[in-house]
């Protein structure tokens, strides 16, 4: 079937099975291969996308149910020079990227999270990550960067 | 060869028609967190799911004079986020905001959390403690029937073929009653929980308890209201005393209903503390 939705801000129409997960469409149809399968069943966050706004699994979202919708993967997080953008740069600079598969969907929560608010706690930042896993970095450096930023775009 | 086909409603009125369709099996399909699970593994039995999740009139959260109507689209994110919801029902926003992770709850709905009606299910204790309805509607008609007689069983529900969860209504509590939802879990975003409990209640002028509710989650087979241990405690002045001994009627009334069981040492000592702690968290004055 057709499925049309914006990604990253550009339109695309793709013919695909409807029994796929919008992770699928991504990865095999559109080449975005930001999102990551981890465990495929909504319990890492490794495939975290945003879709209108908000913090989804995409390896629990239809493709279709996409189908009019908008979704930023990480392929569309980035300074406008198309470099890494303050949370991506805060990421490196705290230390808070190891094996860097969880890094992707980690991004995506955090900037879900600032979407919200720009005055999180540091237990509001764990709570807006409790869905995404990491087996290396130990949280820490994570809320780190996310904390930094969070002050940093408050400044700005 | 897609398993199954895909099809969007737009409003309940279309949703009903293309579930009750005889000639292709259909399935609502709301923010697909456990159907995409069950698909993964399992051969899906039906060749064709009708996506409910954006259905207008099924996404409201309204008060109509005494009554509160959540729409069965409403996600967990929605649903915690509502004014209305925050000022009359407290064990229900608690209890979404206890489900999984963000993702989870921007994309699970109510009614999906119902229909599939797992025995850990985390919208139940709040709904049944809330006397809610809930409202179905089919091909052949409307019909409403209490959460607690829809939920038969662990994944069982008195949802017939082609039948759609619409929205689900409950009374509004009396001016001063508040409410609690409080759950075990091994992780604090994503257990799944094993025990939980939703409480409502209010004193009355001379402190003692005028109204009270409670509800336990994934205690008995189907999610009902512990009226028995509502009556000892209505008229009472809520001490440790009273408070512990309601705690432990809840775990005897739930031995009666599922007599014991290789987990019930455990759950014996659990409930209690939970039933105690979230009574407790309503009647606080
Ligand atoms: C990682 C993870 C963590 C989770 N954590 C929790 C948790 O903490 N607590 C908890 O309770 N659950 C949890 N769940 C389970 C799940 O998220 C919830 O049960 C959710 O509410 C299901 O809603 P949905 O809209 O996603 O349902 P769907 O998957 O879309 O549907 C589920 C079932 O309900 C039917 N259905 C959906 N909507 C309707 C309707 N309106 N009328 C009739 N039938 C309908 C579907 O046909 C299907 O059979 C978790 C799931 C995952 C993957
Ligand atoms: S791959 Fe989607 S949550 Fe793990
Ligand atoms: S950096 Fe390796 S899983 Fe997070």
């Amino acid at each position: 079937m057709l499925i049309q939705f914006t990604v990253n801000k550009k339109s695309v129409a793709v013919e695909a099975p409807a029994d796929i997960t919008l992770l699928d469409l991504l990865r095999d149809y559109l080449g975005l291969t930001g999102a990551k399968e981890g465990c495929a069943v909504g319990e890492c966050g490794a495939c975290s996308v945003l879709m209108d706004g908000r913090l989804v699994n995409s390896c629990l979202v239809l493709a279709p149910q996409a189908d009019g919708s908008e979704i930023l993967t990480i392929e569309g997080v980035h300074a406008p020079d198309g470099g890494l953008n303050d949370l991506q740069e805060n990421f490196i600079t705290y230390g808070a990227v190891q094996c860097g598969i969880c890094i992707p969907g980690m991004v995506l929560a955090g900037e879900a999270l600032l979407l919200e608010t720009l005055t999180p706690t540091r237990a509001e930042i764990r709570t807006a990550l409790a869905g995404n896993l990491c087996r290396c970095t130990g949280y820490q450096q994570i809320v780190d960067a996310i904390e930094a930023t969070a002050q940093q775009r408050r400044n700005q | 060869m897609p398993r199954f086909d895909y099809v969007r409603a737009h409003s309940v009125a279309e949703a009903v028609q293309l579930l009750g369709d005889p000639e292709i099996l259909s399935r609502p399909l709301g923010g697909g967190t456990d159907v995409l699970v069950f698909v993964r593994h399992e051969k899906p039995p039906y060749d064709r799911l009708v996506d409910i999740s954006r259905v207008p009139e099924m996404k409201i959260i309204e008060r109509h004079g005494g009554e509160i109507v959540v729409g069965a689209a409403v996600t967990y994110t929605e649903a915690a986020e509502s004014p209305v919801l925050q000022e009359a029902a407290a064990c229900l926003v608690e209890a979404c905001l206890s489900v999984g992770g963000p993702a989870i709850r921007n994309a699970g709905t109510l009614g999906g959390n119902v229909a599939n009606a797992a025995a850990c299910a985390d919208s139940l204790p709040s709904l049944v403690c809330l006397d809610a309805v809930a409202h179905l509607c089919s091909r052949s008609g409307e019909r409403a029937l209490l959460v607690s007689d829809l939920v038969t069983g662990a994944n069982r529900t008195a949802l017939q073929r082609g039948e759609l969860i619409t929205h689900f209504t409950f009374p509004v509590p009396p001016a001063g009653v508040r409410s609690a939802f409080t759950k075990l879990g091994r992780r604090n975003a994503q257990a799944i929980s094993r025990l939980s409990m939703a409480a409502a209640g209010r004193l009355d002028a001379q402190g003692c308890v005028d109204f009270v509710r409670l509800s336990p989650g994934a205690a008995t087979s189907q999610p009902r209201r512990f009226t028995e241990v509502e009556a000892m405690l209505l008229g009472q002045e809520p001490t440790d005393e009273l408070l512990a001994a309601a705690g432990s009627q809840t775990a005897e009334v739930m031995i009666g209903m599922t007599g014991r069981r290789w987990s019930t040492e455990y759950k014996e000592v659990a409930i209690q503390a939970l039933a105690e702690r979230t009574l407790r968290r309503a009647l606080a004055g």
